[in-house]
């Protein structure tokens, strides 16, 4: 077991490693670099202005030497630029040239500079990460129970007509992504077009206060598209658990119905649910980049589009090392909650 | 011209039908719901007279009421829908107009359905789906959109209006309103009403599904084609190639789908010729596939192989360097009299195939992992047929059952992307009438108007909903095999 | 230079006798005579006129303000391009002088100004009593360096440098040798090698901040040395900002009674997309949009808020590119392709579509009535059989024209405007969309492109930036020795009524040539909950955030 999960953690290093090098050679093209110069420099600067606003601050290097400043394996950059300036990759605004490390990467718990929100990277992700932590808390605690609720009822009479209106109800939400059914929201709930103007379309509000009103809409859009997913694993678990010999033999010798579901069948039936909750969080990863976009909710999707859309290097690398770790760290403890909660697993 | 009311005449004696009706609907349908919750089990029953007992009590007439009112709702939806194809311009309000805008999609829908229905057990797999309810709802709802594209994009019939011609003064307005005298169009008014530009909101939700249409199964069908190739070598051979293929698929599916498209569909990655290398890489999958998969089969027959695949590689190969080759990108070296056509959201395209194939080849190799060790394949290897053989003639058909359910909700799937992209504005032009794109531009305004978003965003959901509920329905089927 | 402080120029003299007459707008005249150094009231005291009463007299000190605004980060003042970024540091770092929407030029940390004739001396004379806020006087040394700071061009981005070329020696890219020269702690005077009389226009300008000794723009939050009467109390770029008032400090302007009311004020960004604005507002998130714009200007009213209209010279031109090469052609070189083009496009459309109807019609001239030396010279008329003719005529019938525009809202919904207009002329027409970010990396260069342009006070500014030959802003490549010359001449006429007639053959050629669309100018909003004072939509978004209060 210990030997299954250091070899997991192994690949998910290189797994980051290759990505993040994906990211840092997207982002590191010429053209985004000029895009870089004119959001940073002046939006109608010069080409000449371009070039040695970039070489000043160390994007002419080869990419190479700037990845491998950025891991932290070569020394941070020190250039004196065309306007005098003396710049290093590991000076901080202020700080005296002779006075700073040498070496300032991620591997030295440096996660860069965004160039958009102007601060470190290290200070701005955790905040963006703790308020999508609280979106994603209420959509878990909306989501699982309503999921495995509906696929509990649903798979314990398979074909029953309980069994296909809630079947139903699931399909359709699977089939409704989250910017259709944000958009339906809004426009039914947080405008007065149909009369029924409950909640707040803007969710920004909820950053500093989270309250029903501002928060009911984005929780709800992401938890319904989840929610029939889950549902649907839940509902064909609890049906194949129900078939099984062992619920026939209890049924048998009379024990009643909701006894049988509740202390025999349920246990078995989440198992399945389990897993596919845990795989089913980087998903949700997407759909939290709709919803907050939609509901200017600064949250770590936001921060996403953010970042992607100026050219943010170091930001968009740190985004990817977490939603690397996200979706590898669900994978393995998908895996290991599998092997615990089902006996009949053994990994060699 | 007077606006349209959304029922007009019509609907003063089918609009509080059909609301009572639905409604007692409704309360039935809760009711059973919660109340079969509770109920004892169903258990046959034989009456003396030899006949089976039916549910009785108050349960068993809630079902019998639920029938008739079902029928009733559709008889009234039918009606709405019938009725005003036979009574004149206007009197049915916009529902009837509508209604009569798409008379050649009610006539192919019932044209397919009948011959469908009579033809169904010599129809194989496509035939058992008319056996299922809710396979024939999703076929339905997966049908009208095909049929609509069809009509609308190869006889420009359906839509009203051109879908980009703006007309002073309908900005933003309601649906059903006039158009000014002498505005080019086939009806007299904007059926849904005008957009931000004062375009028709109706043409562009029928002119958008062509988009929608043809882009999702094609992208989805080079997915496949990726995944199948590598996937199948993969889960036969195992080993080296196994790990190094599924550790790049897992590389690509931990990037965060949003993220990779930011990184890939933007106009500068365009300029750096990227995607036209990947369109280059990708697309010569379908090539491999098919030179492989009639190598494998004719090899012993030299001749027969040669007149086969030199034709089909050919027409394959000119589709394929057509494809590819897009002028003003790196990849521009046809003449253009060769070039068969252009697509201009290649980058799209690529990048939607790029995102789905990892997971169509994770798939693959684990129906190939699982079914390599059967014994038909153990057959086919005392045989002495080649490796490629066995995978593409032996594995390959017995993999098709999951593999065609994928496929529909794949397709689903991809319609989902298609509109992430026209949500976030990446790489479609704002002026296509795609349904993200327009959804995007709607929502802008959606707190005062929210009659431009909404139409492209019922037209999206009823698609995937069709493609979901059509995979379900194929599922069950082919599990009854 | 002899003139004392309370002579007045003459050319203001000559401008007031032309003002009364009517030849010279009223704005005009304000322009003119305050750029020249003569204080706002005497310029209304030429007039005959009081000026108005400073309505923010019935403002009560104190309160909280909260602005709908996109909060963007700071950066060394001389590069900003945003006023967006100038609305939150001009709590603590002011302006020299200020342009108001009236037209004038009012004195803020100068005292006064005074011009010599041919305009090649400027004296500036810096108030006294104005003191950093840590506590070192402010003087004329400070204001030598920041203009010696703005001429630097070899800082990346830096605007001034464009706005004081005249003082620029373009060798060393820094201010010409004795250029700027401090004649006591309390007077400049700047020497120019040319004439120029648009350096007090440029002080004016928001990223015209003046900043202390030793400034660093890095730590510009950390430190925030300056005059004003305020300090950054928080900013997260893109959620929001926060100055309050320095407590500390004894800012100049209460003596002055300049107002400073506010004690704090709030820029919260609810991003790009309008309706999340009216969602803030509706909410009471927010008590003030920063701009309101298209459809959400009756929206805004429409939930009780008040509304500030000022109509200017801000404007979008839609041009083709005259150099551009497309497919190994230039296809807009043709000077019928370009008039097709304008013939069939009716700017009334564009606004409606554009815009809501939110300003007025213009003639594809980039002059208008809002300038003082405006001629009333018809435009190309609108004729989409004609603009056929002459297309087909041109060759050009089967040609692709590629229209780009940035990815924003009315930008976007004009250009879509005018692509929908020439296909129902029978053009055959291609839109391309490019994000905001990536958008200005080429903005001159694409063949067929919209850009906007802002409000500037006089007709020859823009024609000088925008379309003399050569010029690094022209953006439509047009290149016309006739018009050159015609715009030497006109820039050299200080008399409206003389240039007038230059400024109708610039006019005709604008128009003749086809050389862009414009085809509307806006009006600009701002809309506030009812209960605050002076804070009116400024003309060329300028950031007088001291001039807001709660109402008395």
């Amino acid at each position: 077991m210990g030997l299954f999960i250091l070899r997991r953690l192994g690949v998910m290093f290189l797994t980051a490693l290759c990505l993040t090098f994906i990211v840092f050679w997207l982002t590191n093209l010429a053209p985004n670099l000029e895009k870089l110069a004119k959001t940073q420099g002046n939006a109608r600067m010069s080409d000449d202005a371009v070039v040695s606003w970039l070489a000043n601050r160390g994007y002419a290097q080869p990419l190479p030497v700037k990845y491998a400043q950025w891991l932290g394996v070569a020394p941070g950059y020190v250039i004196e630029g065309s306007d005098g300036q003396v710049r290093g990759r590991c000076i901080d605004p202020g700080q005296p040239v002779g006075e700073a490390p040498s070496f300032c990467g991620i591997l030295q718990g440096d996660w860069g500079f965004s160039t958009v929100a102007k601060e470190n990277v290290s200070e701005v992700l955790p905040q963006r990460l703790a308020n999508t932590g609280k979106l994603m808390f209420w959509v878990m605690m909306v989501m699982v129970p309503g999921a495995l609720i509906i696929g509990v009822l649903a798979g314990m009479r398979e074909g029953s007509r309980t069994d296909r209106s809630l079947s139903t109800v699931s399909i359709v939400s699977t089939a409704t992504p989250e910017y259709v059914s944000g958009v339906v929201f809004i426009a039914l709930f947080a405008t007065n077009t149909f009369g029924m103007q409950w909640f707040k379309g803007s969710a920004s509000s909820a950053v500093q206060d989270a309250t029903f009103e501002n928060f009911f809409l984005p929780v709800m859009t992401i938890a319904l598209y989840g929610m029939g997913y889950i549902a649907r694993m839940t509902r064909a678990s609890m049906a194949e658990v129900m078939t099984a010999q062992y619920i026939r033999t209890a049924r048998l010798k009379g024990v009643s119905f909701p006894k049988i579901v509740l202390k025999h069948a349920l246990r078995n039936a989440l198992i399945a649910p389990f897993t596919v909750i845990m795989l089913q969080i980087p998903w949700l990863l997407n759909g939290v980049v709709i919803v907050e976009t939609l509901f200017t909710y600064q949250g770590f999707g936001w921060e996403l589009v953010r970042a992607a859309s100026n050219n943010d290097i170091e930001m968009l690398l740190g985004v990817s090392v977490i939603s690397v770790f996200v979706v590898l760290l669900t994978q393995l403890i998908s895996d290991i909650g599998y092997v615990f909660l089902n006996p009949r697993i053994r990994i060699s | 011209m007077e606006p349209l009311t959304w029922t007009g005449s019509l609907g003063i004696v089918l609009n509080p039908f059909l609301g009572i009706v639905t409604v007692l609907f409704l309360v039935s349908l809760v009711a059973q719901t919660v109340g079969g919750l509770f109920a004892p089990a169903v258990t046959l029953q034989a009456n003396p007279d030899g006949t089976l007992q039916t549910r009785g009590g108050v349960l068993g007439i809630l079902e019998l009421a639920m029938k008739y009112l079902l029928v009733a709702i559709v008889g009234g939806v039918a009606a709405y829908i019938v009725i005003p194809l036979f009574i004149p311009y206007g009197s049915a309000g916009i529902v009837g107009e509508i209604s009569k805008r798409f008379l050649p999609v009610w006539i192919a829908l019932v044209l397919t359905y009948s011959l469908s229905i009579k033809y169904k057990r010599r129809l194989g797999l496509y035939g058992k789906l008319f056996d299922s309810t809710v396979g024939m709802i999703g076929f339905g709802l997966v049908m009208f959109w095909v049929f609509t594209a069809f009509f609308v994009g190869v006889f420009d019939m359906i839509a009203t209006h051109d879908y980009l011609s703006q007309v002073s003064g309908l900005k933003n307005k309601v649906p059903g309103v006039p158009v000014p005298e002498g505005t080019a169009g086939l009806t007299p008014h904007y059926l849904l009403g005008g957009d931000n530009l004062a375009r028709d909101v109706f043409s562009r939700v029928v002119s958008g599904s062509v988009f929608v249409i043809a882009i999702a199964p094609l992208a989805t069908i080079f997915a496949f084609m990726v995944g199948i190739t590598l996937g199948l070598p993969a889960g036969y051979y195992s080993g080296r190639l196994d790990t190094t293929l599924s550790f790049i698929a897992n590389l690509i599916l931990a990037f965060p789908v949003i993220l990779l498209f930011y990184l890939l569909v933007t106009p500068e990655i365009v300029l750096t010729g990227i995607p036209s290398y990947m369109a280059a890489f990708l697309f010569v999958f379908p090539l491999i596939f098919f030179g492989v998969l009639l190598n494998s089969r004719y090899y012993t027959q030299p001749a027969k192989r040669t007149a086969i695949m030199v034709p089909v590689l050919g027409i394959l190969g000119w589709l394929y360097l057509s494809i590819i080759n897009q002028p003003g990108t790196v990849i521009d070296f046809l003449p253009a009299w060769f070039d068969l056509f252009d697509i201009s959201i290649l980058v799209v395209f690529v990048s939607v195939v790029f995102v789905n194939a990892p997971t169509v080849f994770r798939i693959v190799r684990g129906l190939t992992l699982d079914l390599r060790t059967r014994d038909y394949v153990a057959a086919a290897q005392t045989r002495g047929e080649g490796a490629w053989y066995i995978m593409l003639w032996e594995i390959l058909p017995n993999a098709r059952g999951p593999l065609i359910v994928d496929f529909c909700l794949r397709i689903g799937y991809t319609t989902i992307l298609l509109g992430t992209l026209g949500f976030f504005g990446l790489g479609l032009s704002s002026e296509s009438p795609d349904w993200g794109s327009t959804i995007n531009e709607g929502r802008k305004l959606l707190l005062v108007f929210a009659h431009p978003a909404l139409p492209p965003a019922i037209a999206l959901m009823s698609l995937v909903l069709g493609l979901n509920l059509l995979a379900d329905g194929l599922r069950e089927e082919s599990l009854k095999d | 230079m002899t003139s004392s402080r309370n002579s007045i120029h003459p050319a203001a003299l000559m401008y007031a006798e032309e003002a009364k007459s009517g030849q010279l707008s009223r704005r005009e005249f304000m322009a003119r005579t305050t750029a020249l150094g003569v204080t706002s009231a005497a310029a209304y005291g030429l007039l005959g006129m009081t000026a108005p009463a400073h309505a923010a007299g019935h403002a009560q000190q104190g309160g909280t303000l909260r602005m709908q605004m996109e909060v963007r980060a700071l950066k060394d003042p001389r590069t900003y391009d945003w006023t967006q970024i100038a609305y939150i540091t001009a709590g603590w770092l002011e302006y020299l002088v200020e342009y108001n929407s009236d037209g004038s030029f009012a004195p803020m940390l100068l005292d006064s100004w005074e011009v010599n004739e041919d305009a090649t001396q400027y004296t500036l004379n810096v108030r006294q009593g104005v003191k950093w806020n840590d506590g070192t006087d402010f003087t004329a040394e400070d204001v030598a360096r920041n203009i010696e700071m703005w001429c630097d061009k070899t800082v990346e981005g830096n605007s001034m440098a464009g706005r004081f070329a005249v003082l620029v020696d373009a060798t060393t890219e820094k201010a010409v040798d004795g250029g700027i020269e401090i004649v006591d702690p309390y007077t400049v005077r700047l020497n120019l090698p040319a004439s120029d009389i648009s350096l007090i226009a440029g002080m004016s300008d928001y990223p015209a901040a003046i900043t202390p000794a030793g400034f660093n723009p890095e730590t510009m939050l950390d430190n925030p040395v300056g005059t004003g009467p305020y300090l950054p109390e928080s900013l997260e770029v893109g959620v929001r900002a926060v100055i309050v008032r320095n407590e500390d400090h004894e800012w100049w302007g209460y003596a002055a009674g300049k107002g400073g009311f506010l004690d704090r004020i709030e820029y919260i960004d609810y991003g790009q997309d309008p309706s999340a604005w009216v969602a803030a507002a509706a909410a009471d998130e927010v008590d003030m949009t920063y701009e309101t714009v298209g459809e959400f200007v009756d929206i805004f009213s429409g939930i009780g808020w008040e509304g500030s209209e000022v109509a200017s010279a801000a404007t979008i031109a839609i041009r083709p590119n005259q150099l551009a090469e497309v497919d190994g052609t230039t296809p807009y070189a043709d000077k019928r392709v370009r008039q097709a083009i304008a013939m069939a496009v009716d700017p009334a459309v564009c606004l409606e579509l554009g815009y809501s109807n939110l300003g007025e019609v213009a003639r594809n001239q980039h002059v208008g009535p809002m300038h003082p030396a405006w001629a009333d010279v018809p435009g190309l008329p609108y004729d989409p059989a004609k603009a056929l003719e002459l297309l087909t005529e041109a060759g050009m019938a089967d040609f692709e024209m590629e229209i780009t525009s940035i990815d924003d809202d009315w930008r976007k919904n004009t250009t879509d405007a005018v692509a929908a207009q020439l296909r129902d002329a029978g053009f055959n027409v291609k839109r391309t969309i490019i994000p905001g970010s990536t958008f200005w990396n080429d903005w001159t260069k694409y063949p067929f492109s919209s850009t906007n342009w802002n409000h500037r006070p006089l007709d020859t500014q823009i024609l000088g930036l925008a379309y003399r030959s050569g010029e690094a802003w022209n953006e439509s490549g047009f290149a016309n020795a006739e018009f050159d010359a015609l715009l030497a001449e006109a820039n050299s006429m200080a008399d409206a009524e003389a240039r007038r007639e230059v400024m109708g053959k610039l006019q005709t050629i604008m128009s003749d040539e086809g050389v862009t669309l414009q085809p509307y100018w806006r009006s600009l909003y701002r809309h506030a909950k009812p209960g605050f004072v002076g804070w009116d939509m400024h003309i060329a978004y300028l950031p007088q955030i001291y001039k807001i209060g709660l109402a008395a």
